[in-house]
Order: C-alpha cells, then sequence, then structure tokens
C-alpha cells in the first residue's frame, strides 16, 4: 500500500473510532439500560445508570404473554415473505433494466422513484379501500403485498445496478450453449448476485420489520400484528409501559442484529455494486 | 464496452445456426417467463387466500366487533370477563379489538370510511361531532327509542343537532393532585383554595425545594392539556368558554383571569420546564418523580402512581378559584363513550350490548375497576376497598358540577390545538394582551362551527 | 451502452415484449396497489371536501391555492427545507467520515466487523421506538441535560424539544441519527469498490491525503453518492412518525413539515382534499427529482 503503517495513526484512528461509536452506541446503551429499571425510576434525576432494582421482569412479561410472543411470529412471517418475495421479483426486473433497452424504460426507472413520493397517510384511506375490496383486509397477504411496494423500489435499483457490474458475457456464454435467458438468469446471474442479495435482503428485513403505520391500519385483530403495534400498545391513554416498551424494542431488533453480524461481510460486498465503473 | 465489442466479432464468425437456435431460445423463453410469471401470480393469490382465511374466519352466530382502547387500562383480563358476562346471557359473541390509544381516532376515520369500522366502537366526547356528521356513528336515540330505552338512567348523554350518539360508560374526573412531601418540605401547611394562595404556595415549593410548583402539558401533537388541565381551571371557578354552544372567548372575564393567571405562573418561573413538548403521561412522570407539587390530572392516574415502589405521600383536593368566586365549581370529566357503527349489519345487537355494558351491576363493575365514576345514575359502585385518595377525589366530585365543553363539539382536538399554540405565543410575550390572544383563536374557532 | 440483445430486435417485433414480461409482476403490483390509490388522492384534490362529503363537488384547483396561500404550509415548507437539506448533507458528512473510518486498513476485519455493527445500530429500530428513546433522553431532566450539566457545558434543564429556538435542531439531530448508516454502509461499499492503483499513482505523484479525498474519493463515489442523495431526499421530506411524536409539529409551528401538516389536514381538520392537494405538491417536487435522476442515471449507462 502507500506509505508505512504508523503506530501513532493506528491509535488515532482507533480513538476516532471509540468517540465516533459514543454517537449510534449510547443512546442504544441508554435504552437498553432503561429497559431493566422500574417505570418511575427511567425518569429520575439525577439518572441512574444500572438500577438497584435490576429486573429481568419486562422481558419475563413478554415472554409470558402469547399475544406478545405472537407479535413477534408475526413479525418474522412477514418479513420472512416479504424479502423472498422482493428478492424474486426485482431480480426479474433487475434483469429487464440491465439487459435490454426498450420504450419507456427511463419513465419506469423515474416514475419507480417518484411513487415513493406520497406522503404514506394520504395514501391510508383509499389504500384501505383497496385492500378490503381485494379481500385482503386483516390478512398477513396485505401486510405483505404492503411491504413489497416500500421494499421494490430500492431492490430494483440495487439489483439492477449491481446486473450492471456483471457482464453481459456471463449470460451469453449459457445461451450461446443452448440455455434460455431465464437459465442464464438463475444459473448464472442470481449465483453471482448471492452479495447483492444479502444487502437487498437485509434492507428489506428491516423495512417490513419497522414499519407501523400500515401495520396497524391493515389488521384489526391482534393476532394478526407486528412488533411495532405492539410496543405502541404498551402506550396507553394516560401512561406507558416504558421498561416493556423498551425491553420489547430490545428484543425487536435482537434479530435485525444477529442477522446482521451473520451477512455483514456480504451486505458490505454487495453494495459495492452502485460504485463500480463500467 | 471492448468485451462487447469482442462478442460481437466472434457472433459475426459463428454460423447462423446459432442465430436459429437463439431465436428458438427466445420463443422458449418467452413461454417459460409467461408460465412462471402465471406460477407467481397463483402462488401469490393463494397465499393472499390462504391468510385471508387464517385472519377473518367466519361466524356462524352473531358476533360483534368492539373497539377500544379500555382492555389495556383495566386490570388483565378484566374487560374480557365483563363481555364474556354478555355472551352467557345472550350468545353474542363479542370479539375485543384493541388499538393504541393515540390512534384510535384515525383508525375509526379510516375504518368508517371504507366500511372496515367495528360494530360498537370507544369513542371520546371530543371525537363525537366529527363522527356524527361524517355519518360514521349511528344516532342512538333512535336505537333507544326502538328498543323503549329508559334513558332517564344515563348519567349524561352526547349529542349533535339534538341527536345522541355517545353514551359515556364511566367517567373520569379531573381533579388536582398534590405532592404532601413537597409541601412540607416548603413549609406549606394548607392546601391552597384560591388562585393567590396556589401562587404562594407554588412559589414556596419552586424556591424551597428542588421542584417545581406547577405543571401543566401543552404539547400540540395531543392537545388535550388544554381541555383537561388549562380549562380546568376556567371551569372551577364556574366559567365557560361557551356561550349558546358556540365559542365566546374575546372580552370574557374569567377567562381572561385565567389565561393571565397561568402567565403569572409562568413569568415567576414556577411551571416545569418542557411543557410545550408534553403530553399528559409525560406530565404524570414528573410528578411521580417528585419533580413538581400540583397537577390537575384524570383520577385513571391513580394506579400509575401508585405502581413500583414510589412512596409518593399524595393527597387529592379542589382547583383553586378566583379570590372572590364562592359558587359551585365545575370538575374537569373525560369519558369512556361509546357508540354504534353506521354501517353495522347488527344495530340491534349493538345497542343491546351497550344497554348491557350501561347496566347499573355491570357499569358499577366497570367504574370500579377503572377508578372511574359510573355513567349510569343508578349504579351502587362499591368503592369500599378503594385507595382512600380515591375516595376523597369521589367527595370532591360529589361536591362540584361535572364539565366538559370540548365533548361534541366541532373538530374539537383541532380546537385545543388552536389554543395550545396559540397560549404558548402568548406565554412567551408575542401577543401583548390576553384578549388579544382570545380574538385570534376565537377567529380560528368559528371556521369550525360554520 | 447498446445492449448485444438489441441486433434481436430487427429480426422480429415480437422480442420488445421481454423485458416488460420481466417486469410484469413489479408493473402489475405497483399498477394495482400504488398507481390507483395515487390516482385517487390526485383526484381527491380537485374535488371538495372528498370522504367526509357524499356528494362532492368538482373545484378545480382550490385546493392547491388554498394551500399555497395558508401561512402554515409556507412555515412547513420553510422548516421542511431546513429538515431535508440539514438531514441529507449530514447524513452524507457523517456517512462518509464513518465509513472513511472503517475503511481504513490500519484494523483487521474483526475489529472493523464490530465497529461497523454498533455504527449501523439505528438502523436496527423502529420510528416510533427512536421517537421515544430520543424524547425520553431529551427530556429536561433527561441524560442529556445530565451529561451536559456535569460535564460544566450547562447549568440549566434546557427544555430541548420544548423551546422554540432549539426543537427543530433537535428533532433534526434525531433523523439525523436514525438514517445515517444507510448511507455509512453504502459508502463504505462504495470506497471498496475503487481501485487501490488509483491512490498508489496518486501517492507516488506525492499527493497529499486531503487531495486524494478530493481528486480519487469522492468522484469515484458521485454516482453512488447521487443515487443516495435522491432516495434520501423523498423518503426525508415524509418523514412523519419521528416528528410527530416528538414534538408534533410544536411548540407552536417552530417543527411542523409537509408530513405533519398534511397530517393535521387529514386526520384532525378532516380537509382531505387539501391533505391531497398538499400530497400532489409533494409529490411533483419529487417527480421532477425523480426524472433528474433517471436522466442522470441514463448519462452514467
Amino acid at each position: 500500500m502507500y506509505g508505512k503503517k504508523k503506530w501513532y495513526i493506528k491509535i488515532l484512528i482507533i480513538i476516532a473510532l471509540l468517540l465516533g461509536a459514543l454517537f449510534p452506541a449510547f443512546p442504544i446503551l441508554w435504552m437498553v439500560l432503561n429497559s431493566f429499571k422500574p417505570n418511575p425510576e427511567i425518569f429520575a434525576w439525577p439518572p441512574t445508570w444500572i438500577s438497584k432494582a435490576f429486573s429481568f421482569e419486562p422481558y419475563i412479561e413478554i415472554f409470558q404473554s402469547p399475544e406478545k410472543l405472537r407479535f413477534f411470529f408475526n413479525s418474522y412471517l412477514i418479513s420472512f415473505f416479504v424479502v423472498l418475495l422482493t428478492l424474486i421479483i426485482s431480480i426479474l426486473a433487475a434483469y429487464a433494466f440491465s439487459r435490454f433497452e426498450f420504450p419507456g424504460k427511463g419513465i419506469l426507472n423515474a416514475m419507480i422513484i417518484s411513487v415513493q413520493a406520497v406522503p404514506p397517510i394520504t395514501l391510508l384511506i383509499p389504500y384501505l379501500g383497496l385492500v378490503v375490496t381485494l379481500h385482503l383486509y386483516n390478512t398477513y397477504g396485505a401486510l405483505i403485498l404492503t411491504y413489497l411496494l416500500f421494499t421494490l423500489p430500492y431492490a430494483i435499483l440495487m439489483m439492477t445496478a449491481y446486473m450492471n457490474t456483471l457482464p453481459q458475457e456471463l449470460d451469453e456464454a449459457v445461451m450461446i450453449d443452448g440455455g434460455s435467458r431465464l437459465k442464464a438468469l438463475w444459473y448464472v446471474l442470481v449465483p453471482t448476485s448471492v452479495p447483492g442479495l444479502v444487502s437487498v435482503g437485509m434492507y428489506t428485513f428491516m423495512r417490513a420489520w419497522n414499519e407501523y403505520l400500515f401495520a396497524l391500519t391493515l389488521t384489526k385483530t391482534n393476532d394478526m400484528r407486528t412488533v411495532p403495534v405492539g410496543i405502541s400498545l404498551l402506550m396507553g391513554q394516560h401512561a406507558y409501559e416504558w421498561n416493556q416498551m423498551l425491553a420489547m424494542s430490545v428484543m425487536g431488533s435482537l434479530p435485525v442484529l444477529i442477522l446482521f453480524l451473520f451477512f455483514q461481510k456480504y451486505f458490505i460486498a454487495g453494495m459495492t455494486a452502485g460504485s463500480v465503473k463500467h | 464496452m471492448a468485451g462487447n465489442i469482442l462478442i460481437i466479432i466472434k457472433r459475426e464468425n459463428i454460423n447462423a445456426n446459432i442465430i436459429l437456435s437463439a431465436k428458438y431460445n427466445y420463443n422458449h423463453l418467452e413461454v417459460e417467463v409467461m408460465l412462471s410469471i402465471k406460477k407467481g401470480m397463483v402462488v401469490l393469490v393463494v397465499l393472499a387466500v390462504l391468510f385471508s382465511m387464517s385472519g377473518t374466519g367466519f361466524a356462524q352466530d352473531v358476533s360483534l366487533e368492539f373497539q377500544q382502547w379500555w382492555g389495556v387500562e383495566l386490570p388483565e383480563g378484566e374487560l374480557r370477563d365483563i363481555v364474556d358476562g354478555y355472551t352467557e346471557e345472550t350468545g353474542i359473541e363479542i370479539e375485543l379489538l384493541s388499538n393504541p390509544y393515540a390512534d384510535t381516532k384515525d383508525q375509526i376515520s379510516a375504518g368508517a370510511a371504507t366500511g372496515t369500522m367495528a360494530d360498537v366502537v370507544g369513542l371520546d366526547g371530543s371525537w363525537v361531532y366529527d363522527f356524527a356528521v361524517q355519518g360514521s356513528i349511528a344516532n342512538l336515540s333512535k336505537l333507544m327509542e326502538a328498543d323503549g330505552y329508559d334513558d332517564s338512567q344515563l348519567s349524561d348523554q352526547i349529542r349533535v343537532n339534538g341527536s345522541t350518539y355517545m353514551i359515556p360508560v364511566a367517567n373520569f374526573a379531573y381533579p388536582m393532585f398534590v405532592n404532601m412531601d413537597l409541601l412540607k418540605e416548603a413549609g406549606v401547611t394548607e392546601l391552597p383554595k384560591t388562585r393567590s394562595e396556589f401562587i404562594e404556595a407554588a412559589e414556596a415549593v419552586t424556591e424551597n425545594t428542588d421542584a417545581y410548583g406547577w405543571i401543566i402539558p401543552l404539547s400540540t401533537s395531543t392537545p388535550s392539556g388544554i381541555q383537561n388541565n388549562f380549562m380546568g381551571w376556567l371551569w372551577a371557578s364556574g366559567g365557560s368558554m361557551l356561550e349558546n354552544g358556540r365559542p365566546n372567548l374575546v372580552g370574557n372575564e374569567k377567562l381572561i383571569k385565567t389565561v393571565e393567571f397561568q402567565k403569572t405562573l409562568f413569568d415567576k418561573e414556577l411551571v416545569s420546564p418542557g411543557v410545550y413538548a408534553m403530553t399528559e403521561s409525560d406530565m404524570v412522570e414528573e410528578f411521580a418523580n417528585g419533580r413538581v407539587a400540583f397537577m390537575i390530572d384524570s383520577l385513571a392516574h391513580l394506579t400509575t402512581l401508585r405502581r413500583g415502589d414510589t412512596d409518593l405521600n399524595m393527597a387529592m383536593m379542589k382547583v383553586p378559584t378566583m379570590d372572590n368566586y364562592n359558587g359551585k365549581s365545575g370538575i374537569g370529566v373525560a369519558n369512556w363513550g361509546i357508540g354504534v357503527a353506521s354501517n353495522t349489519e347488527y344495530k340491534a345487537e349493538s345497542m343491546d350490548f351497550i344497554e348491557y355494558l350501561m347496566s347499573p351491576e355491570v357499569n358499577a363493575r366497570i367504574a370500579v375497576a377503572a377508578n372511574a365514576f359510573p355513567g349510569n345514575v343508578n349504579a351502587e359502585p362499591e368503592y369500599e376497598g378503594a385507595d382512600p385518595l380515591f375516595l376523597d377525589a369521589f367527595e370532591i366530585y360529589k361536591d362540584s358540577y361535572a364539565i366538559n365543553e370540548f365533548t361534541g363539539l366541532p373538530t374539537s382536538e383541532q380546537l385545543m390545538r388552536v389554543f395550545a399554540e396559540n397560549l404558548q405565543l402568548y406565554l412567551e410575550g408575542d401577543y401583548d394582551s390576553a384578549d388579544e390572544m382570545l380574538a385570534v383563536i376565537e377567529d380560528e374557532w368559528e371556521k369550525a362551527f360554520e | 451502452m447498446k445492449k448485444i440483445f438489441n441486433s434481436f430486435n430487427k429480426n422480429g417485433h415480437k422480442i420488445e415484449k421481454t423485458p416488460y414480461l420481466y417486469l410484469s409482476p413489479t408493473l402489475i403490483l405497483m399498477a394495482v396497489l400504488l398507481v390507483i390509490p395515487i390516482f385517487m388522492v390526485l383526484r381527491y384534490s380537485f374535488f371538495d371536501n372528498v370522504i367526509i362529503n357524499n356528494n362532492p363537488v368538482f373545484v378545480g384547483f382550490q385546493n392547491y391555492i388554498n394551500v399555497l396561500t395558508d401561512d402554515r404550509f409556507l412555515i412547513a415548507v420553510k422548516n421542511t427545507l431546513f429538515f431535508v437539506s440539514v438531514s441529507v448533507i449530514a447524513h452524507l458528512v457523517i456517512g462518509l467520515y464513518f465509513a472513511m473510518l472503517l475503511n481504513t486498513d490500519y484494523l483487521g476485519e474483526k475489529t472493523k466487523g464490530i465497529f461497523r455493527v454498533i455504527y449501523a445500530l439505528p438502523w436496527m429500530f423502529t420510528a416510533s421506538v427512536i421517537a421515544i428513546l430520543w424524547k425520553m433522553m431529551y427530556n429536561p431532566h433527561g441524560i442529556i441535560n445530565y451529561l451536559l450539566q456535569i460535564s460544566n457545558l450547562s447549568s440549566a434543564n434546557i427544555a430541548w424539544l420544548g423551546s422554540r429556538s432549539y426543537a427543530l435542531m433537535a428533532v433534526t439531530l434525531i433523523n439525523i441519527w436514525a438514517r445515517y448508516p444507510f448511507y455509512m454502509i453504502s459508502i463504505l461499499a462504495g470506497l471498496q469498490g475503487i481501485s487501490g492503483d488509483l491512490y498508489e499513482a496518486a501517492a507516488i505523484d506525492g499527493a497529499t491525503p486531503v487531495k486524494r479525498f478530493f481528486y480519487i474519493t469522492l468522484p469515484q463515489l458521485k454516482p453512488i453518492l447521487i443515487s443516495l442523495l435522491t432516495l434520501d431526499f423523498v423518503w426525508t421530506i415524509q418523514q412523519f412518525a419521528l416528528i410527530w411524536l416528538t414534538t408534533g409539529g410544536g411548540p407552536i409551528s417552530a417543527t411542523e413539515t409537509l408530513s405533519t401538516y398534511i397530517y393535521k389536514q387529514a386526520f384532525s381538520k378532516y380537509q382531505y382534499s387539501q391533505a391531497s392537494a398538499s400530497a400532489g405538491i409533494v409529490l411533483l417536487i419529487c417527480t421532477i427529482l425523480a426524472i433528474f435522476y433517471a436522466k442522470q442515471q441514463k448519462a452514467r449507462t
């Protein structure tokens, strides 16, 4: 590489990294600490770091409530299907954008971005009406289809960028050997796109896992609801169950955290797509 | 680029067979793509159908949906138990649907517009006018008449244009909560009865302790602080913000005095910091942590304040009145109201269910469980085992008249928000006088009443 | 770049259908579930008091005129401009800075991996949780004031969200915190795609690190940065939950943005038509931006 690695630069970088880490990590740490406190202590002054009444009770209460566990189950199930379908649909679409020139390509490209621009709140009533007409109200299907709309634009954009970096020769080789386009896509482009797929998958999972407004509006019974709605149900008319809310968010983000740790190698590589020049 | 050119050259060298086979491949591909897309769509539809079946379920007999936020507020399982009593009596199943309180209003709006509203809905008095005018909730007067229901047993009915649209199931009074430890520390020996005494007490607390004297939640996202915490002062002195059901703000002597009184508290810095973004629940946490001596709050909060290991030494008192006021005091109330969706198939059944909830015994049970006062005047709730503070508040309640002037007003929440925003401006010194502020608010309010 | 498969076009016009077949799941989904509701919203915006009124009357551009002449809307536009521009720029700067730090070759993969996860933490929480978390910290008796006081930076219990002068900045900071990881990760990936040869050549020429940053890193990242800025602009302009759950647009109108304005129009004043008109304006702005983006994308390929 360029220049010698000097030890003091290394120390400086580590210090900078540690200082920088305070920004993202401190609020999270504060949340985790508070989730172990009894409710009134959360607002104590001066603030307490580790509660004298340290307790796992908020966590235990969640585990003992079948209703709350159901929220987690629903969130996993919905997020799983959203990731799966987003990947399939966006691969097909990205293939079209990446390998073909066709009339309307530019318009479709712009539309995919601009349709995200309508504030969801204004869409709420017509959208709910549509979901009811399609007999999807209070179903997993409604949420899965809705989240596809949120995740597809980014997924298609990223997958297109990624496929653009893969040379055409790859798929042509298959086709020259007598394979079909779909074969080329499935056996050549998809396996080489794994990093891109993982990065899009992670993004998609987080979007689906964290969505609130439609999760609430498109469902009515608690057995169809997801973690963010479950958290809001703890915000009562008069008082909040702070510690349980915080415990639920900590628990909700743990699987995401584990997924991220597990996939992060691919994740970083996958995002490279947009930057590679052709 | 280079790669593509290379391939093109290569292609030219290969004979036409390849082009033919490519053509064949294309046709083959088209079929394949079509098939796979069709397959995909079939899977989607099947999934959707499966999901929709798992979600809704088909009831054979009459089943009513009851959407409310009360279940979360009551002891666990209590509401289920109460409605199960109804199923036992009538065989009509009740499905309890719950929503976070803060979203309930929007969800009812959306539900009413799309026909997904539950049969029976929990309501807040401030929503009734809008839902009634929009035709979302049914006219209960007609239903009661059809049933021959004796409505004289109801403590109140919320009417729009002369017809009842909401019946209060439980009433929550808003007395003043006092932190006695802080008063003791500040050397205040007597509970203030008038506004001047209140200012003195608040000053003593702010000066002699780490806490503040007064707190008022003025958040504009949930502006109910205007109704519950601000107007409480006006009503306690027998004042009113309406005249013949229309806004009466400009030149309203009692209201002007009340606004100026609040400004005095702010100017003397007796008010806890951060109230402009504060909601009711934030206020309660401040009080629970002993950082404020006085607050006006719902009795429903008593349980919250008693929970955990707080050893708060509290008392209840009447909201202090204007110095020379000797009349009867009004006490702010909020209620858990109930109404029927106008698009329900089961109007009669829904009314029957409401009558069950309003029957003296059941109503008394709800009142006791919720720390509330019953909506049926014949209900005799047994508060014997209740918190002594609750009983104190009950005495105050009986000694006052219950009032909430925002109930049944058009876009009630928006009226409160306009008031809250302008009150903040006034407190910040942006207005020269209280009357100037009230004129601006009245102008805005009038638009809603047109 | 002219695609090789285009040469097939001359063999038969049927070939034109192929890309649309691949796009069909996306197009069907979007047409049914997104274009229809958007069309309905746009239609509402030309009628008088829809949804509440059973027989709405066509009023042309009246709703747009009402919205554009509403002082409150103009305040919302001003605040949104601040909120969006500060957020987007801060996202970019912080994302870039953290990504450069994490891209160092002074540290091992494992160490960097741990820091990557820590730096991406804010991404993993739902908006309502982020809102209540920061509301807790911004409380006058919250941890931020406490830390400021024990380090002697302040002696007052500042009401960050309750003060006209701080609230907008405070809310913007929450949004910066919540969304920068998206940039950081994307830029980090972009940085790894820049060929080391470029830097080596620059080092031989004696270019300083600052010069290397401005003449190699930034230009190389440009395409990815433009995509990020476009997406972020569209997403930030409609940020609702974080603002609504912390300040509700207050105090007074200090944090009123387009999204809170539209919400109040629709669900507090029940003026769906005016809310729809406001949404139409936002859609128009974002569509113009999207067209620029698509043009820029075309120029790239």
